[in-house]
């Protein structure tokens, strides 16, 4: 089961949200965006442990883009839409009656909150509005408790206090845990145990000094309050009561040297995150409930980058036949996840259409929503996209607008063009990512309209052949249906190639990039790059000549020597020597554009 | 036995259990798993171990969200379920479903999935009153036949062909063409007023499970276990609809049923669909054998009415008695001599038997009319089960009768419980769902019933007040009421001054079911499930029984049923009174002798 589309109306950032979701869920996006108040949506419908008297919102509750007063018109909607139930008869049958749709079957679930029906005027107080959770199309499908408690939403929040969650026995995650546990021991041999802890008791309680100390204890009480008052009190282990025996164990580690309150706050987490897990799988076992949704907010808090991709890399991908183990996929099964953060890291191992990104809509007034769930991508598109996010450590989904390059020398030169010409990427927002080599298209679908939805700019090289089209309008070619259908690709000229390549962020260099940046005037730079660099006694007296008499370059002999000293090395040494104001016009426009876009 | 410690309500079925292991049929019931049809010859205790086997169903087998719907024949058969069940400690939950047929395909079929389902209703609809279902009617048959037509006899046929002929589409839905028009027409006016009928709903119902495999599935994963009691008086919508969701559809079928006592073949009930499912393959079929009512000798005679050996046995210890009375001057003179002398002596045989433990069976209410006249002469107050009954008995007045029986001494013991009473209030009231309006629902309802806690209030104020304080607004703001507010308000006129119900008070209203001291006065149709230690059929005679419109030997057949329903409700003494010859209404005499059914009894009690 799985939530697969969220519709959020007129309820604070959000005007109109309506977004589709696939299995589990990663959720971006800068703060105050409405990350939280996106998680609260979902409560309003999904969680037994909200109070009703917390569904009766106010109206600071509406959109701020409504006008006011409120006229009875505008209504808050939340919905929220759940397929792949149909294989589990339990949840077919809480969900049975609010379908919506019966092949596939998806039902639908949503909250209204609305002036009351048959108010004659225009509602004037907080008091003429009601709320209504109910399932399918008809109000009447009221949603209660009762459906609540068998697909939970159950919140872990951002500030949490794991530590002293974990502590207090009657929020403990480990509660139930041992509960359950315990009622499964033999009551012969938990007496057993009982009564060696009885001994053990005994035992330090007869030591002398510990003896006299609880007898001074109880003198001093009795001093104080008289023997009527006070209370006898001892020393000892653990209570010796079968009962309570079980409830008296504590959680250790290091080999049990350690308490968990002696634990970092990242173990700490960890311990918790995992036995919240536990909880769930337990709960579903006992039938008493058959499904969770667990939202967590900053699952990265405390966690080192390593252990939130360790941890996270195993949650979220459990649940499809990335798992090796079968165990834990069935009891994946019943936990959905719903993440909201802000760490590349937990980004970088998140599947390709898990990803849900929130932002300012173009009016700036209120929060809209894209996701990856509908993407178009073949299974070597997916595992290229995701082996990438994973390398880079999800740059590409934080960044606000993106040049996509061909390779690492870009990613040296460009940031420091943009430099000297006095724009900074990081202000702007602005990552270079290279997809080293030329498939561009999956990071185009996954950047595109139908994706993420950013601003980007693809540079690439043009590689002239004679007679032939050039390699770089070929690329093009391929490239611009993804933008929009063309009708004749065969009788289309090179110039609207480009001109079309242009409009949609294609930029094409002349030559390759390291000819364009010697043609373009650069050439005295790139030869002292050169003569610093190279091992090569023939390419260093090129260079020489070169740097004097540019007119005279050897295309093919120029690139071999920078590809004898290393491309990348190359563009490295090459960006702190870049001086003048003359770079290549590609360059240029295609940072013009993005910059341009990037709101 | 020890008694094994319940102190979960739920597990009361255990101990109610140990009553059945005595019984090899009902034991075998009990522990049935898989698709199983019992068959349950009269007195066979088949309520008992129909509602235990619910209640172990759902403690062992069926967990929470998942249910069981349990079908039955009529309201006054659901509400005896329901509350048989309440004893076991099995509350009306979201997940168990117990209702009519065509209650479970309204609220589990049509209104979920009608709409999705693309069937072609104005939404929302309404359920159409009797009163507009007879407007349509006469107005269809008006254009289609003609204006001058008498509607009784075609209404019945109509019903018939509409619960026989279920396929419209094919050649056999032509069978009569006119018949087939007029249908056509009656439904298109309904539809144009935004109405169904309850054969609408389950003949839709039925088309949708058996069209929509999604239907089904869903179906089956809310309710994995159907339960059908009286399965024989069902029909084919029934039989096809159990067919399609348990044979094809994966739930598991539990039918409990005797076709020996299908009595409502007018109605389109066949007895032969549940001999057939039983013989189905991965169908275990459980005859209960044993009679616990009967005597032995009345066991005997009703198994020679039907003509075949059941192999029922009694397991009472008394014989019971057969006794036939011969009135020369006609069914005047019969009903004068069951009041006057049949009943006094009958009484007399027992010295603690009284009026409460009689009744006297016929063919219809004219007989009716004729019994309860000599009844009142003779001073024996009674009550009626038949057409003439003043008002008809309703999910509605069944709560009210509980809600009279609460308020008039219930109160005190918490029977029934408050707290269901508020749950089928709240049910009726179903558009109101708002957390504020439910309050106010309840509230007023529960003040109502503290403040009229009164055995001798008559029944005529206690309505009037319930009207005004609860029912009124309800009736006014629920579309789907409008059935019930009919109903009510026959109940109304007909306990006003002047009318039938005059006297009653609430607390007579309360103990309709059952009263010690009245003659119960039954037709054969409506005795089914009832049980007395006397039992007087009125007017035994050929031409009445079998009719002399019986002329098929279904219908012959059929008569001879309701004759053995009729001498099965006795446990110790049978009377069969009759003429010798019938009277039409215009006086003319036809002397058919006495009922061929009466004069094979006499043959056996001369040859023994």
């Amino acid at each position: 089961m799985r939530i697969s589309r969220i519709l959020i109306q007129n309820f604070r950032n959000f005007k109109n949200l309506d977004i589709s979701l696939s299995d589990q869920s990663v959720i971006v996006g800068e703060n105050k965006i409405g990350k939280s108040n996106l998680l609260f949506a979902l409560r309003l419908i999904l969680d037994p442990s909200l109070p009703d008297t917390a569904r009766q919102l106010g109206f600071e509750d509406f959109w701020d883009g409504l006008s006011r007063p409120l006229s009875k018109e505008d209504k808050i909607i939340i919905s929220i839409e759940i397929s792949d139930f149909d294989d589990d008869d339990n949840l077919l049958s809480i969900l049975a009656d609010c379908l919506v749709n019966h092949d596939p079957m998806i039902s639908r679930l949503s909250y209204v909150f609305q002036p009351i029906s048959g108010l004659s005027d225009d509602p004037k107080k907080e008091s003429d509005y009601e709320f209504l959770v109910y399932g399918g199309d008809s109000p009447e499908k009221v949603i209660s408790y009762d459906t609540r408690n068998r697909m939970p939403l159950d919140v872990m929040p951002a500030l949490r206090d794991a530590e002293s969650d974990l502590f207090n026995w009657r929020y403990s995650p480990l509660r139930p845990l041992l509960d359950d546990s315990s009622s499964r021991i033999s009551p012969d041999l938990l007496s057993s145990i009982a009564s060696k802890i009885s001994a053990a008791n005994n035992g330090i309680t007869e030591v002398v000094e510990i003896k006299s100390l609880a007898e001074r204890i109880t003198t001093k009480l009795e001093e104080l309050v008289g023997s009527y008052q006070a209370f006898e009190t001892k020393l000892g282990f653990t209570p010796a009561d079968t009962e309570k025996l079980i409830r008296s164990l504590r959680l250790f580690i290091d080999n049990g040297k350690r308490g968990i309150n002696e634990a970092s706050l990242g173990s700490t987490n960890l311990l918790y995150i995992a036995l919240r897990i536990l909880e769930l799988e337990q709960l579903v076992d006992q039938n008493k409930r058959n499904h969770t949704f667990l939202a967590i907010e900053e699952p990265e808090a405390h966690l080192h980058p390593h252990l939130q991709r360790l941890v996270f890399q195993k949650l979220l991908r459990s649940r499809t036949n990335q798992s090796e183990e079968p165990d834990e996929c069935e009891h994946s099964k019943f936990t959905t996840l719903i993440l909201t953060t802000h760490s590349p890291h937990i980004v970088s191992v998140s599947p390709i259409r898990s990803l849900i990104a929130l932002r300012k809509t173009v009016e700036g007034n209120a929060t809209e929503g894209v996701s990856t769930s509908n993407l178009e991508l073949s299974e070597n598109d997916i595992v290229d996209l995701e082996r990438y996010i994973d390398v880079s450590r999800g740059e590409i989904v934080f960044a606000r607008g993106i040049l996509l390059v061909e390779g690492e020398s870009e990613l040296y030169i460009l940031p420091a063009i943009c430099k000297l010409l006095g724009k900074n990427l990081d202000e702007l927002g602005i990552t270079v990512c290279s997809v080293h080599g030329t498939n561009f298209a999956p990071y185009i679908k996954f950047l595109g309209s139908k994706g993420l939805d950013k601003p980007f700019a693809v540079l690439t090289d043009n590689d002239p052949q004679t007679g032939k089209i050039s390699i770089g309008i070929q690329r093009l070619i391929s490239l611009l249906p993804l933008f929009e259908p063309i009708e004749d690709l065969t009788n289309i000229s090179t110039d609207e190639v480009k001109r079309l390549g242009k409009a949609h962020g294609l930029f094409l260099n002349d030559h390759t990039l390291e000819v364009d940046l010697f043609k373009c005037g650069q050439h005295k730079s790139i030869c002292k790059t050169i003569i610093e660099l190279s091992d090569n006694g023939a390419a260093k007296k090129r260079a020489t000549v070169w740097n004097d008499k540019p007119d005279e370059l050897d295309i093919d002999r120029f690139l071999k020597d920078i590809e004898e000293i290393g491309k990348g090395r190359f563009a490295q040494r090459f960006s702190s020597n870049i001086s003048g104001v003359s770079y290549p016009n590609y360059i240029l426009d295609a940072i013009d554009y993005v910059s341009n876009k990037c709101r | 036995m020890s008694l094994i410690n319940v102190a979960n309500p739920k597990m009361r079925y255990l101990n109610a259990a140990e009553d059945l292991r005595e019984n090899p049929g009902q034991w075998k019931a009990y522990n049935c798993e898989g698709n199983c049809v019992v068959l349950a010859g009269p007195g066979s205790g088949k309520t008992k171990t129909l509602t235990i086997k619910v209640a172990r169903m759902l403690a062992e087998e069926v967990t929470v969200p998942r249910g069981i719907a349990c079908l039955t024949y009529n309201s006054e058969c659901v509400h005896e379920l329901k509350r048989k069940l309440m004893n076991l400690g099995v509350q009306e939950d979201n997940n168990i479903f117990i209702g009519t047929v065509h209650s479970f395909c309204l609220q589990v079929i049509l209104l979920p999935y009608g709409k999705l389902a693309g069937v072609a209703l104005p939404y929302p609809f309404n359920v159409a009153l009797p009163s507009e279902q007879k407007k349509n009617f006469e107005h269809a048959l008006a254009e289609t036949v003609s204006p001058e037509e008498n509607p009784s006899p075609w209404r019945t046929k109509m019903e018939y062909y509409r619960r026989t002929y279920l396929d419209r589409d094919k050649p056999e839905w032509q069978t009569s063409p006119q018949i087939a028009k007029l249908i056509g027409k009656y439904e298109e006016g309904l539809r144009l007023s935004g109405l169904i009928d309850f054969e609408d709903m389950v003949l839709l119902g039925m088309h949708l499970v058996e069209k929509e495999p999604w239907i089904r599935k869903a179906v089956r994963a809310r309710f994995p276990v159907l339960v059908v009691d009286e399965y024989q008086d069902l029909g084919i919508p029934l039989d096809r609809i159990v067919k399609s969701l348990c044979l094809n559809g994966g739930m598991r079928l539990f039918a409990v049923g005797d076709p020996d006592q299908s009595i409502y073949g007018f109605a389109g009930a066949k007895p032969e669909l549940l001999r057939d499912l039983s013989n189905l393959p991965g169908i275990e079929t459980i005859p209960l054998r044993f009679n616990y009512r009967c005597g032995s000798d009345i066991i005997q005679a009703s198994q020679i009415t039907l003509g075949e050996d059941r192999g029922y046995k009694f397991v009472g210890g008394y014989s019971g008695s057969l006794y036939f009375h011969q009135c020369p001057d006609g069914i005047n003179d019969q009903a004068s001599k069951i009041c006057n002398i049949i009943i006094p002596k009958s009484i007399k045989r027992d010295g603690k038997r009284n009026f409460g433990d009689i009744a006297v069976l016929y063919m219809d209410k004219n007989d009716g009319d004729i019994i309860a006249k000599h009844a009142s002469i003779a001073g024996i107050k009674f009550i009626r089960i038949d057409n003439g009954a003043p008002y008809r008995k309703t999910p509605l007045i069944h709560w009210l009768e509980d809600c009279a029986s609460w308020c008039s001494s219930g109160w005190i013991k918490g029977v029934p419980s408050l707290d269901s009473i508020i749950k089928m209030w709240k049910r009726f009231n179903r558009s109101s769902f708002n957390d504020k309006e439910q309050h106010i629902l309840k509230v007023n309802l529960v003040h109502f019933l503290f403040s009229h806690r009164s055995s001798s209030m008559p029944l005529f104020e206690w309505l009037s007040e319930m009207h005004s304080h609860c029912l009124g607004p309800t009736f006014s703001k629920e579309t789907l009421m409008r059935d019930e507010s009919n109903a009510f308000d026959k109940l109304l006129n007909a306990s006003e001054k002047g009318s039938i119900l005059e006297d009653f008070t609430v607390g007579s209203f309360a103990g309709q079911s059952g009263y010690k001291d009245h003659l119960n006065l039954i037709t054969l149709h409506s005795a089914k499930g009832l049980e007395f230690e006397v039992v007087i059929m009125m007017g035994m005679d050929q031409g009445r029984i079998p009719s002399w419109r019986a002329k098929t030997s279904e219908e012959i057949k059929e008569s001879r049923r309701l004759f053995y329903v009729g001498m099965t409700r006795a446990k110790k003494e049978v009377h069969f009174v009759y003429s010798g010859f019938t009277e039409n209404q215009y006086g003319r005499r036809f002397m058919r002798g006495a009922s061929d059914y009466v004069k094979e009894l006499l043959e056996l009690m001369e040859g023994s």
